[in-house]
């Protein structure tokens, strides 16, 4: 199939949409931060201290996360935000720290270890509370990612001037909202990006995740005008102009779950004038992995520690 | 590395077995409106494996007339049950029963139990009877009891597809025709996690790092997991999804296994695209359960 690589999406900025996430903003701003890090004798190497996190985000929600660092640094380390997918389970970052980075991977609100307080499940994270922007999901879970920034600023062993954020799918997702609403951030690389183009990507894959919402819409058809009206605000697309820091964009052309129109529609969205956008062709969701894992290994050297 | 088959092996399995034959299934169904389709009805199904331990799965049934193959997505070391897989066409749920299944400690089957990822392979694993995998691995055969309950599955097309757990579903209950499988952590895993610092084989050098008395403990008990040993027990037709010739699971690494598996077996060597090596896996399904003239149901950025 091909893949049309001028393809736009439809979603529409909300004129408010500012107005909207400067409120969000202004709320979790009033929650300290409490950030708890504690070794995990467990998980730690000779060479890599692995920490369990925890700190407070909208709504008073706990969130946990895994911190690793080189057990040897000179307190002054460049860091990555690893943000995750939509079901996978956040992995424990020692590749990272074995690069010599500090490198912090959550799980916002609803994955493991952060149930207790909002757990809407899965499948349901995509649709819950959609009716209304102010109750959907994803306003606490973008929130999660972007006080992350908040807890490795808190770290004394970073250089708060090198942090870099990234994911894939759904973490691809939230390195776009993240590096838009977070200026700290100094390169972003994101994959395979989900949760841009909504409205689009469910009429043209028939898989879940995005499933989730012709799901959601099949039973609640009324519902249409509304769902689109709150994804609007949460549609990496109507975040992209935010986007300052380097960023670079890996995509499938054949991704069976996040279509790479919304791929190409994101990418010309974003108001970077550092931007550069890698296409796979032949590969699926993956979007080329083992080709740009080494890709993204330079950006973050050259960007994040100086090298070139 | 264990190089025999511990001596119960097959008392050890019996055991299990007889275990999950003295528990009633005492499955609950309940319909999902919300995620059924013109073409197939969703249910949320409730069964009992040892423990007692209640199980949640989600079981698709087709519209069509009845019986049609059946695909076991087999328990996962992972948290989340998913209806199909990721990324898998919904339309498949028109041609397939599809029957989706946590085990314990995976969401919706994790009460009272949560397992944690890392966590899950290693829980217990200081002695047989206590170690957590004994208990999935009856977990994944109740499931396959359940499924082969449903006069809508054609009995001789009954497809386990997953990680090792599909091998294992292979092995121990003889409904299974047909195998798709991608090894992950029970083939050699000391062995093997040695070569790795990647999850989720570096949960055992984890484990191993923090408790260096109990290695050769861990490592026989793990012995009584170890596909190989498994192997000559399946007669399903099989396919291996490898991963790369570079990769820890290589047509190379696997060969022991492979070699070992008493039906015909194939193995795809990864193509290191997720596009390519699911399309090939879809067209083996396709060609082995429904017919060499079908065309396999794929999503619209895999079609041609």
């Amino acid at each position: 199939m091909a893949v049309n690589s001028e393809y736009k999406c439809r979603v529409a900025k909300p004129s408010d949409f500012d107005e909207f996430w400067g409120g969000v903003l202004f709320e979790v701003g009033k929650i300290d931060l409490v950030p708890d890090c504690a070794e995990d004798d467990l998980r730690s190497t000779a060479e890599i201290s692995v920490y369990q996190v925890y700190y407070n985000s909208l709504n008073n929600v706990r969130v946990s996360g895994w911190y690793a660092i080189p057990r040897h640094n000179d307190g002054d380390l460049p860091s990555i935000l690893l943000v995750p997918g939509y079901q996978s389970d956040p992995s424990i970052p020692k590749d990272w720290a074995s690069k010599g980075y500090a490198c912090l991977s959550i799980n916002p609100r609803g994955k493991v270890r952060s149930r207790l307080q909002f757990d809407p499940g899965y499948p349901g994270l995509l649709t819950y509370g959609i009716i209304d922007k102010n109750t959907y999901s994803y306003r606490g879970f973008y929130v999660d990612a972007w006080r992350a920034i908040d807890f490795l600023l808190s770290r004394p062993e970073i250089d708060n001037q090198s942090i870099g954020v990234t994911g894939s799918s759904q973490g691809g997702g939230l390195t776009i909202t993240t590096s838009a609403m977070r200026s700290e951030v100094r390169a972003a690389a994101a994959g395979a990006p989900y949760l841009c183009g909504y409205m689009d990507a469910i009429e043209l894959t028939d898989t879940y995740p995005y499933h989730e919402i012709n799901d959601y819409l099949r039973a609640n058809p009324e519902s249409r005008e509304d769902v689109e009206n709150t994804l609007a605000y949460f549609d990496g697309i109507s975040f992209a102009d935010k986007i300052k820091c380097p960023i670079i964009i890996n995509i499938g052309l054949q991704d069976n779950v996040c279509p790479p129109e919304t791929g190409y529609a994101l990418f010309s969205s974003i108001g970077s004038k550092q931007k550069k956008l890698f296409e796979y062709d032949g590969h699926g969701h993956e979007a080329g992995r083992y080709i740009h894992t080494s890709i993204v290994d330079d950006f973050f050297a050259e960007h994040l520690k100086g090298d070139c | 590395m264990n190089t025999i088959r511990p001596s119960d092996f097959g008392s050890f399995w019996y055991e299990l077995g007889k275990d999950l034959a003295d528990i009633p299934a005492s499955p609950e169904i309940e319909g999902i409106p919300m995620r059924s389709t013109d073409f197939a009805d969703l249910y949320g199904v409730r069964i009992t494996s040892i423990g007692p331990y209640r199980l949640y799965g989600f079981l698709s049934i087709p519209k069509s007339d009845g019986p049609v193959p059946a695909i076991y997505y087999t328990p996962k070391n992972a948290s989340v049950l998913e209806i199909i897989p990721q990324g898998t066409s919904n339309a498949i749920r028109g041609r397939y029963v599809t029957f989706s299944l946590a085990c314990r400690g995976m969401r919706n089957s994790d009460k009272p139990y949560a397992a944690m990822y890392p966590g899950q392979l290693t829980d217990g694993i200081h002695d047989p009877e206590s170690y957590v995998y004994r208990g999935i691995v009856a977990d994944t055969m109740r499931g396959l009891d359940f499924l082969m309950s449903r006069p809508e599955v054609d009995r001789n097309a009954v497809v386990a597809w997953g990680n090792d757990n599909a091998l294992l579903a292979a092995a121990l209950h003889d409904s299974v025709t047909h195998v798709v499988t991608t090894p992950a952590y029970l083939l050699n895993t000391i062995e093997m996690a040695e070569r790795t610092s990647t999850y989720p084989l570096e949960e055992f050098n984890d484990y191993i790092r923090r408790f260096p008395e109990q290695r050769d403990q861990v490592e026989n008990i793990l012995n009584y997991y170890n596909l190989k040993w498994h192997a000559q027990s399946i007669t399903a037709t099989t396919l291996v999804m490898a991963d790369h010739e570079s990769g820890l699971y290589s047509p190379q690494s696997l060969s022991s296994l492979v070699e070992g598996i008493a039906g015909e077996a194939t193995v795809h060597e990864s193509e290191r695209s997720s596009f390519r090596d699911g399309l090939f896996a879809e067209k083996w399904i396709t060609e082995n359960l429904i017919g060499e003239d079908a065309d396999p149901i794929v999503p619209a950025h895999w079609q041609e």
